[in-house]
């Protein structure tokens, strides 16, 4: 097919595809569970959130910033889409699917501006957005929690529920969705493209001429919109939702892209290889479950996986640029 | 259509200031086309303010700027573009993390409908390389192309924004022989397609080789213009210094003593491989041969930077262990890197510390550092090699090249070295203080200090060297006296491997 030729994967994605489907045969052969529908779409709906704010991201990070302000966005949306539903019965996921996306373009257009506008490092902003907004949760939510009970069925029990095929669930289509856009996007737009250029060379973007404000500030909206449609799937997930709703959380989403290859030096990584490297880390997860690894070694081992990821990179790296230099010497003879 | 010899830019009393420091006072500039225009000038003379003002960087604060008869828009990159000037830097500025088609188009790809014509781009690249006589291929990423290959990536570029005007800062600072001369053939067919090139270097012979027309400036304001044909290289010089430059190379005879070092059949075979030789007391030997012959490698594996397979390096009569720069230091040897910014200085760390850095143990009590001491050493070298800076915490940024060059000169210097290495010493410096660095070398080895020096510019090498050791691919090809050598015959060797008359 012309499309999926025309999003042939890098030999970094389709690697990292191989070792996913390695890492999940070998949990099937621990637990032969996961291999089924029902586990198939347990790992799919258990990602979902993650996979989406990391597509949401990877633009972000391939121009060499970073937005850490995602998961209190998450806790806040989530928290406001609850509180408005428990007010309004009558509102369905319809109004869930606007007013989300809304409140996360809100936090987006705060960080864009300090980034892009006042050229500020994303590291920081985001860092004091991330504590603003958590901030922000604590205040207004006052510790009222919202439970099923109180959000609507179109969304918790209808689109929650809802699976295609037996195995793919709702939010993990919608994921697949903006994976392919944004993939699609970043490899065939020119403002895709201009993503690459300024995560490259920074101070190159400013001297071609390049929009740099334009695509910073919207890089970083767009990373808002997602996180805020994250707190819908994370509602949908959940069903419940308090003021610490996936507390933490955005380091999550970063080791998901920098193990996908979405480097957080700038300049390389795609949307497909974020969700690849988000599901591997849940399949990883699962796969230590299934073999009774205590649950307080999950996020050490989650860290080694880091660690060897952007060792494997470094690797690479390096051999490419032996490869590079040997060609350059047989060129000069 | 332009027209050869048509004027295409003239900046008249274009004047600069950066806060309290007037960069450039009153600048003129005539640009024909059909013409390569050298601008020359030593370090802080104003030339790369002036290239940023055309590049739409900088903006000036007086003067006018004309633009083929029409006012020149100042102020962003994209506006300098769009007025047909291009801009190839000192350091080219690509996108490493993409493919040469796409650094070429980068922010104006070709589309089909919304979508970027990636056939398109790549076929259109492929004819500029094709078109400057260097054929790359337009789908591979730009990382780990080389300095020459990625200027003609920056000039496939201009051409195909049709640039009018080709800005050049520095093109041949960090090109081989053979790469400067592919850039002239390149330089020479933009202006047989009527471009006006302008392009800066500290390489005169170069200057002379190729230019039309030369421009001069001194202390932010033009001295003289002039058609090649009409001036000569003392003129030149004079105009650029304000007085006559009495010696570039002050060569001293000195007493050559005993062995200081000695490297026996050196290899590392991805860089070299089977080097001997040695260096003895008050003696200067060059490293001569093309950018990439495996020099800069043989003096990093010496002072234990990098490791080799196999060989051995012996100083004053003793193995000197392989990978240990302490270890080095230790036994009294010094390396000046060739690239100052990136290994030879801590940039936003003070004069004072730079200079002191590697003397640390001398100037503590007790593993603390004595400032004073520490003020004394730096004015100490402030004097010995006239480093000119306000005050000693000032971070070497803020310091021109050739005061950098001289900073790094003194950091090892001061470690009283018996062995001083140095890489490519006058890279990117202007002509006085070249001859002010000449002297301090010959200097340290009148001082009865070995000296191994690594050089690709051929004047520096044959008037400071009493040995000169050619290296091509690796390999150690020919050995020449001072009284043998000639251009000629290091050049041959560099390049066909061959030691010939």
């Amino acid at each position: 097919m012309n499309l999926l030729n025309k999003l042939k994967p890098s030999s970094r994605e389709a690697s990292l595809g191989i070792i996913l489907l390695i890492a999940i045969g070998v949990t099937g052969l621990i637990n032969p569970r996961f291999l089924t529908g029902d586990g198939t779409r347990d790992l799919l709906t258990s990602t979902s959130v993650v996979a989406l704010l990391a597509i949401g991201i990877t633009p972000v990070v391939v121009m060499r910033h970073i937005d850490l302000s995602i998961a209190s966005t998450v806790g806040l949306t989530a928290w406001l889409i609850a509180d408005m539903c428990a007010k309004n019965p009558d509102f369905t996921w319809v109004q869930c699917f606007i007013v989300g996306p809304l409140v996360g373009v809100l936090v987006g257009i705060l960080n864009g501006l300090l980034v892009a506008g006042l050229r500020l490092p994303s590291l920081v902003v985001t860092l004091g957005t991330l504590y603003i907004v958590r901030g922000l949760v604590y205040v207004i939510s006052n510790s009222v929690d919202y439970n099923a009970q109180e959000m609507p069925p179109s969304l918790i029990e209808d689109l929650g529920q809802k699976v295609f095929f037996g195995l793919l669930p709702f939010t993990f289509f919608l994921v697949i969705i903006f994976m392919v856009v944004i993939a699609y996007f970043m490899k065939y737009a020119k403002s895709g493209r201009d993503a690459y250029a300024i995560g490259s060379n920074p101070p190159a973007a400013d001297l071609v001429g390049l929009k740099v404000f334009r695509r910073t500030f919207l890089a970083f909206v767009f990373s808002g919109a997602m996180a805020g449609l994250a707190a819908v799937f994370y509602l949908m997930r959940f069903a419940q939702v308090d003021s610490t709703a996936f507390y933490g959380q955005e380091l999550a989403v970063v080791a998901a892209c920098v193990i996908g290859g979405v480097s957080i030096f700038g300049g390389t990584g795609t949307a497909v290889g974020a969700v690849i490297g988000a599901l591997l880390v849940q399949t990883i997860q699962g796969g230590l479950a299934a073999l009774g690894v205590d649950a307080f070694w999950k996020s050490a081992i989650n860290g080694l996986l880091l660690i060897i990821a952007i060792y494997a990179d470094r690797l690479l790296a390096v051999r490419s640029e032996k490869r590079l230099l040997q060609q350059r010497i047989r060129e000069r003879i | 259509m332009v027209k050869k010899g048509d004027l295409l830019l003239e900046m008249n009393k274009v004047q600069k200031r950066f806060g309290g420091a007037v960069a450039l006072r009153g600048t003129d500039l005539k640009i024909r086309a059909g013409e390569i225009h050298a601008l020359l000038g030593e370090n802080g003379a104003g030339k790369s303010t002036m290239l940023k003002i055309l590049a739409g960087v900088h903006v000036n604060d007086g003067g006018t700027i004309k633009l083929g008869g029409k006012d020149f828009i100042t102020g962003s990159p994209k506006a300098s573009i769009e007025q047909g000037i291009a801009v190839i830097y000192q350091e080219p500025s690509l996108f490493l993390d993409l493919s040469l088609a796409e650094n070429v188009f980068i922010g104006r790809q070709p589309k089909k409908g919304k979508i970027i014509d990636w056939k398109y781009a790549q076929s259109e690249a492929s004819r500029l390389f094709k078109e400057l006589g260097v054929e790359l291929d337009p789908k591979r990423q730009a990382r780990g192309l080389s300095i020459a290959d990625q200027q003609v990536v920056e000039i496939a570029k201009a051409l195909s924004m049709n640039a009018n005007i080709i800005l050049m800062d520095e093109p041949t600072a960090a090109l081989s022989a053979s790469e400067v001369e592919r850039l002239m053939t390149v330089m020479k067919s933009l202006k047989a397609a009527n471009k006006a090139v302008i392009f800066v270097s500290h390489r005169l012979d170069e200057v002379f080789a190729i230019s039309d027309y030369i421009t001069v400036m001194r202390d932010g304001a033009t001295v003289s213009e002039a058609d090649v044909k009409d001036t000569n290289l003392q003129k030149v010089i004079k105009d650029m210094v304000g007085r006559e430059l009495t010696e570039m190379f002050p060569k001293t005879e000195n007493k050559i003593g005993s062995v200081v070092l000695e490297v026996n059949d050196l290899t590392n075979p991805a860089f070299f491989r089977n080097i001997s030789f040695n260096v003895k007391k008050g003696e200067i030997v060059a490293l001569a041969g093309l950018v990439g012959a495996g020099r800069s490698e043989v003096a990093r594996a010496i002072f234990g930077v990098d490791r080799y397979e196999s060989g051995s390096v012996k100083v004053n009569g003793q193995i000197l262990p392989a990978g240990s720069p302490v270890e080095a230091m230790a036994r009294k040897i010094a390396l000046v890197p060739e690239d100052r910014r990136q290994q030879g200085l801590f940039m936003i760390a003070g004069v004072n510390r730079n200079i002191s850095m590697e003397s640390f143990a001398k100037l503590t009590d007790r593993g603390l550092l004595n400032l004073k001491r520490e003020r004394e050493l730096t004015n100490t070298w402030r004097e010995k090699l006239s480093i000119k800076f306000n005050n000693q915490a000032d971070p070497v940024d803020r310091l021109s090249g050739g005061n950098q060059q001289k900073t790094v000169l003194a950091k090892w210097l001061a470690t009283e070295p018996d062995l001083l290495i140095v890489d490519e010493p006058t890279r990117g410096i202007d002509v006085a203080t070249k001859a002010e660095v000449h002297r301090l070398v010959n200097q340290a080895a009148s001082e009865g200090k070995a000296v191994l020096m690594i050089s690709s510019e051929l004047p520096e090498v044959l008037g400071m060297a009493d040995r000169i050791i050619v290296m091509r691919e690796g390999r150690q090809v020919a050995e020449f006296s001072r009284k043998e050598a000639t251009q000629e015959k290091i050049i041959a060797a560099a390049t066909t491997g061959k030691k010939s008359a």
